[in-house]
């Protein structure tokens, strides 16, 4: 798996001391993280992100979830923007870490079935063994018909493969089912081609800035749930409704989504990046006046 | 009413806008948004009892604002009265809060249903959830396997 590595590049980074960048794989342009160290590296530049997979061994929840990491949108971008990721290249073509994998997996697996069918052997003749002195006690010719049972057994024996205990190993590192594209991850559309994406980028990239933890809010109907610290050990402070300047906002969807925020005990955060490239923020809270 | 007395009768006149608030001297277009705060006006004065209540009008935004205290002594708030079918742009929003006072935003709703927000610039962390707590424990697994 250390042979990977040799395929990531680091963006034209000045720095000499070159942090290990992430690896980032595009399935259809989710961005994914897969390798432990690279989530580690995500979360470690204050990224939360949201955890896809099943776990193996606890597949049917979705209390606990397990690699790959969906990055946000704007988690993404601010990797490019700090030049810590790059995609991963194209495997497709050289297949060589399938083949081998797949390979030794074989070999593990005939090694193990006939350490298998040996112990089997041995477990029979125990079984047979016991069977046999167990119902005659002392008489001499249920040795002679012992012997012969037990050389029966030797030359008729077989292991049948369906009978084979097989062992899963989950500790494999390297994961990776989605096909990664070969060039850099690209602008996400055009500059002011939709302006509320915008907004959430700037607005993200500020809050990020302070100090929170964002995550994203589909939940609570706004586009970021801000937490003070990281969000295993604080709730969330705010839910962030990014709107731009200018957009008209219905008054009754203002109010709607006030009420929510007081319901759960956080402050919405109304955040509209503004002209000098400072970002405006505006809190509603409940007046407390019925 | 149905003519009796002969004559026709002159309707009462209007006390609306004989009031003492003078909002209509303040010459703003949107009358919705001009009646929306008289409505305001009167549940602040009659109902609540705010002190020195007053309008302004906001020229940039051509709307009727109030600035009322709480009690004497507390501090001037700007309010913004508004009828809840309009929409507001955040830099409306930002104007009004550029007065220099807290801000509290009016929805006013047809039937004359009045809704309060408080609006601040800036991240105020919400209140934090009031104790005693009491560890949960077990008591989530236990009930989740009863209902099974």
């Amino acid at each position: 798996m250390e042979a990977l590595s040799c395929g990531e590049r680091r963006l034209g980074s000045e720095e000499e001391y070159a942090a290990p960048a992430v690896g980032v794989s595009l399935c259809d342009s989710a961005p994914l993280v897969w390798r432990m160290q690279d989530l580690r590296a995500v979360r470690a530049e204050g990224l939360v992100g949201a955890l896809l997979g099943s776990l193996p061994r606890t597949p049917r929840q979705n209390g606990r979830l397990g690699r790959p990491l969906l990055l946000l949108p704007e988690e993404e971008g601010l990797l490019r923007e700090r030049r810590a990721a790059a995609a991963l290249p194209d495997r497709c073509q050289q297949d060589w870490g399938g083949a081998e994998l797949r390979q030794k997996h074989e070999e593990e697996e005939k090694r193990s079935f006939e350490e298998q069918s040996v112990l089997a052997l041995e477990d029979r003749k125990l079984a047979l063994l016991r069977a046999m002195t167990g119902a005659e006690s002392g008489a001499t010719s249920a040795d002679e018909a012992l012997r012969r049972r037990l050389q029966a057994l030797d030359q008729n024996f077989t292991f049948p493969q369906s009978a084979m205990a097989v062992q899963l190993s989950t500790a494999r590192a390297g994961l990776s089912y989605c096909p990664e594209a070969r060039a850099f991850l690209q602008a996400y559309g055009p500059p002011g081609a939709e302006p509320r994406c915008d907004a959430r980028y700037q607005v993200f990239r500020d809050l990020r800035g302070r100090g929170f933890y964002l995550t994203s809010a589909g939940k609570f109907g706004g586009d970021f749930l801000v937490y003070p610290g990281d969000p295993l050990r604080f709730h969330a402070h705010f839910i962030a409704v990014c709107v731009s300047l200018d957009e008209s906002v219905c008054l009754l969807d203002v109010l709607a989504v006030a009420r929510l925020g007081s319901n759960v005990k956080k402050t919405v955060l109304l955040c509209s990046p503004g002209p000098d490239a400072r970002v405006c923020y505006t809190s509603l809270q409940w007046s407390g006046m019925i | 009413m149905s003519g009796a007395s002969g004559g026709e009768k002159r309707p009462p006149p209007n006390w609306i806008l004989q009031h003492p608030a003078q909002m209509k001297d303040l010459q703003i277009e949107d009358s919705a948004q001009v009646h929306a705060a008289f409505l305001v006006y009167m549940d602040l004065t009659e109902v609540r009892r705010w002190k020195e209540v007053s309008c302004v009008k906001s020229s940039e935004l051509q709307v009727v604002l109030l600035e009322a205290r709480e009690k004497e002594g507390a501090p001037t708030l700007t309010i913004l009265p508004l009828p809840a079918h309009q929409s507001v742009t955040h830099k409306s929003i930002r104007h009004v809060l550029d007065r220099g006072f807290p801000v509290l935003l009016c929805a006013v709703a047809a039937d004359s249903t009045l809704v309060y927000q408080r609006m601040t610039d800036g991240l105020v962390t919400p209140d934090p959830p009031v104790g005693p707590f009491q560890d949960m424990g077990r008591r989530q697994h236990r009930k989740r396997r009863q209902q099974r």
